[in-house]
């Protein structure tokens, strides 16, 4: 498959920031500390040659269809089409299969794309990154194993405490896990404790797991895994002759919707729905909705974007089921999409998605991961009420459930 | 040049010392705690810098970090933090210079004019804003702020940034500088006097601003060292881990601001040249 080259066609200013022109609310930035700035320059300076350097793209697209396995196929679902109620009253039901690559997810797009920019761009040596459900950074400790780099993975203390296959996984390719005993003790600080990490280390090369962080993570960041998007878009128009008339994702830091939805956002047909989780509820307070909750503008981890956090500026938690959501911010180009419209979003409780999780293995015959569970119920419904024929969906399908399969026993056995 | 700091690079020069600034998280470990320390501290330093507790903080090491969880968790909000300077000051007689260092989320929360003034009202003299970028929106609008207040806007200049940076930096910079002695977080070095040379001729090309160095200074041989180089001797880390010593082993507010004040008194006698 000749895969459509990368267009960029929704560019930050050159200080890293996207404006909603009817508010003036700006996204992202780069607010760190002096220290970090000569770090993030050389970052920005590799990250513009490296798109400009065929060879680089070419080798990287080689490794990326050859070792992360990225074309994977669009399966049309009847099996949910029949849940919605039937192709006759609302159309075609396709799912991206991403949870077919290498590693399971959508994240080793990006943590592959990443780390060969490190070694092969910045000549670094070294790699620091981040993780909360351990599903980036096995990516990355898979990609660094490849491509032979040393790679330090922190992680938030109640993170590391949990029984994970993906952390296993990521020790069993060499990574050194360092436990970070902060604050919440979950993947913020494990963030923040990396970004720390890198200020006493500058010729390592600092991997970001989401579209977030300082500029110019989240261009780079949604620019590498937007591939997922362009390999779907052609797919799709070779299955039905056209673009899709809406693309459901599920939105944690927002890297996975970006992925898929960043080369439709151009085309105003496409409705395109970004699904958090709403946790307990949102009125319960617990959940990981960041932007279905109307969290105001806050400046997190190097970027202004909607935030999680009390009246006086200190971060809240969030709360989830799935690990892979359970973050307080979103990425500033997600926000500016939220804030513009352009993307839609909605959320699901942490319940509806174990309740789908579960008529996913028992209807379709696919393991889905947690997170993609939130997006296919939201997506269900959002398809019902739309009740058109006419329309044909797309559902990012972001990664398998392995990881999840314990938890999600325990709660079948404890729900029978 | 803010007139508190005016005050106090004279008197120095004229005792022939450097200054001497103590840095302790605001409300570590609780509100009365800390009002003592700081009375205690400003026997002893020409500067105290007070951190406003952010939980997410991406420059702190994890001692400076666990001092955050502690005051936030004896209940620090930023107004409290305003409230606890004007009582410190209420009851010192030394003319000593009171200096704010946090995070710009918690500004940007407060509201930056609302911040800025209410430091005036508290008789804050400076501020320190780890994350505000030279080329940041907020950036300005907090220079601006402090201008019109006459009151110092301390930038960091660390050992990897160019004299591009600097410069940059030197024209929002007031009252004097804080040169950041390694790449690294609070505490978790040596201090690096080479550095602080390279960095100190760098500036020194660009202005005569006075110099203050931290990072990495907890003995008094290092304020000795480091006070030849510098206008300003930053000692952060060491006492604030003093505090979690004292408190840990359950001294009362007015012992413990002894506890710590004795070890502060020690560290500033390194100061006089």
């Amino acid at each position: 498959m000749k895969i459509p080259p990368f267009k960029e066609h929704n560019p930050p200013d050159n200080l890293g920031y996207w404006t909603n022109k009817k508010t003036g609310e700006k996204y992202g930035g780069q607010y760190i500390s002096p220290l970090l700035i000569p770090n993030l320059k050389k970052v920005e300076t590799g990250f513009k040659k490296a798109m400009k350097n065929k060879k680089f793209l070419a080798d990287l697209e080689e490794q990326l269809v050859n070792h992360i396995g990225i074309v994977t196929p669009i399966l049309r679902s009847k099996e949910l089409e029949e849940i919605a109620g039937g192709e006759k009253k609302v159309g075609k039901i396709f799912l991206k299969r991403t949870d077919l690559h290498h590693d399971s997810s959508h994240k080793p797009v990006s943590a592959f794309s990443s780390v060969f920019f490190a070694k092969h761009i910045l000549k670094a040596k070294k790699i620091i990154t981040e993780t909360g459900a351990s599903m980036n950074a096995r990516a990355v400790a898979s990609a660094c194993a490849k491509l032979n780099l040393s790679v330090e993975v922190h992680i938030g203390a109640l993170d590391a405490e949990k029984v994970s296959l993906n952390k296993d996984i990521t020790e069993l390719y060499g990574a050194d896990i360092k436990v970070c005993h902060d604050s919440t003790k979950s993947l913020l600080p494990a963030m923040a404790a990396a970004l720390r990490s890198w200020q006493s280390d500058p010729t390592a090369m600092y991997v970001v797991g989401s579209v977030c962080g300082p500029h110019p993570y989240p261009l780079m960041v949604r620019t590498f895994a937007s591939i997922i998007g362009r390999i779907a878009k052609k797919q799709m128009k070779d299955l039905i002759g056209k673009s899709p008339s809406t693309v459901f994702a599920v939105c944690g830091g927002g890297s996975n919707l970006s992925a898929i939805s960043y080369p439709f956002y151009n085309e105003k047909s496409v409705d395109i729905f970004g699904i958090e989780s709403a946790g307990k509820g949102i009125a319960s307070g617990a959940h990981a909705a960041t932007i279905t909750s109307k969290a105001p503008i806050g400046i997190l981890l190097g970027a202004r974007s909607n935030v999680l956090m009390d009246a006086d500026g200190q971060v809240d938690p969030s709360e989830t089921e799935a690990s892979g959501l359970d973050f307080s911010g979103t990425g500033p180009e997600i926000c500016y999409m939220a804030s513009t419209g352009r993307i839609k979003f909605r959320a699901t409780t942490d319940k509806e998605a174990q309740e789908t999780f579960l008529m996913m293995c028992k209807k379709t015959g696919i393991l889905p991961a947690i997170e993609a569970c939130y997006v296919i119920h939201a997506a269900l419904k959002e398809i019902k009420k739309r009740k058109n024929p006419k329309e044909n969906h797309l559902i990012h399908l972001c990664g398998s459930g392995e990881s999840n399969v314990a938890r999600m026993l325990k709660y079948k056995k404890d729900n029978e | 040049m803010n007139k508190t700091f005016q005050r106090i690079f004279a008197k120095a020069k004229s005792e022939n010392k450097s200054c001497f600034v103590g840095f302790v998280t605001g409300m570590d470990p609780d509100y009365e705690s800390s009002k003592q320390i700081l009375i205690e501290l400003s026997k002893y330093c020409s500067v105290l810098e007070i951190g406003v507790s952010f939980n997410t903080s991406t420059s702190d090491s994890s001692i400076i970090m666990s001092a955050n969880d502690r005051a936030i968790k004896s209940g620090a909000k930023t107004e409290k933090i305003f409230q606890l300077i004007k009582d410190v000051k209420r009851e010192i007689t030394s003319d000593t210079a009171f200096v704010t260092m946090g995070y710009l989320n918690q500004i940007h929360v407060y509201g930056i004019e609302r911040y800025i003034e209410d430091c005036k009202k508290s008789g804050v003299d400076g501020c320190i804003v780890v994350d505000s970028n030279n080329e940041a929106p907020e950036d300005d609008q907090i220079f601006k702020e402090l201008t019109k207040n006459n009151m110092a806007f301390i930038k960091l200049i660390a050992p990897t940034n160019d004299s591009n940076y600097i410069k940059q930096s030197l024209k929002k910079c007031s009252s004097w500088v804080y040169i950041v002695s390694y790449a690294g977080v609070t505490g978790s070095k040596d201090v690096n006097l080479n550095n602080v040379k390279k960095l100190s001729k760098m500036i020194r090309k660009q202005s005569k601003i006075p110099i203050g160095v931290g990072f990495g200074i907890k003995s008094l041989d290092d304020v000795k060292k480091a006070s030849k180089l510098a206008d300003l001797v930053v000692c952060g880390s060491s006492i604030v881990e003093k505090i979690k010593e004292g408190s840990q082993n359950g001294l009362d507010s007015k012992n413990l601001a002894q506890f710590v004040g004795q070890y502060v008194k020690q560290l500033s006698e390194g100061v006089k040249h």
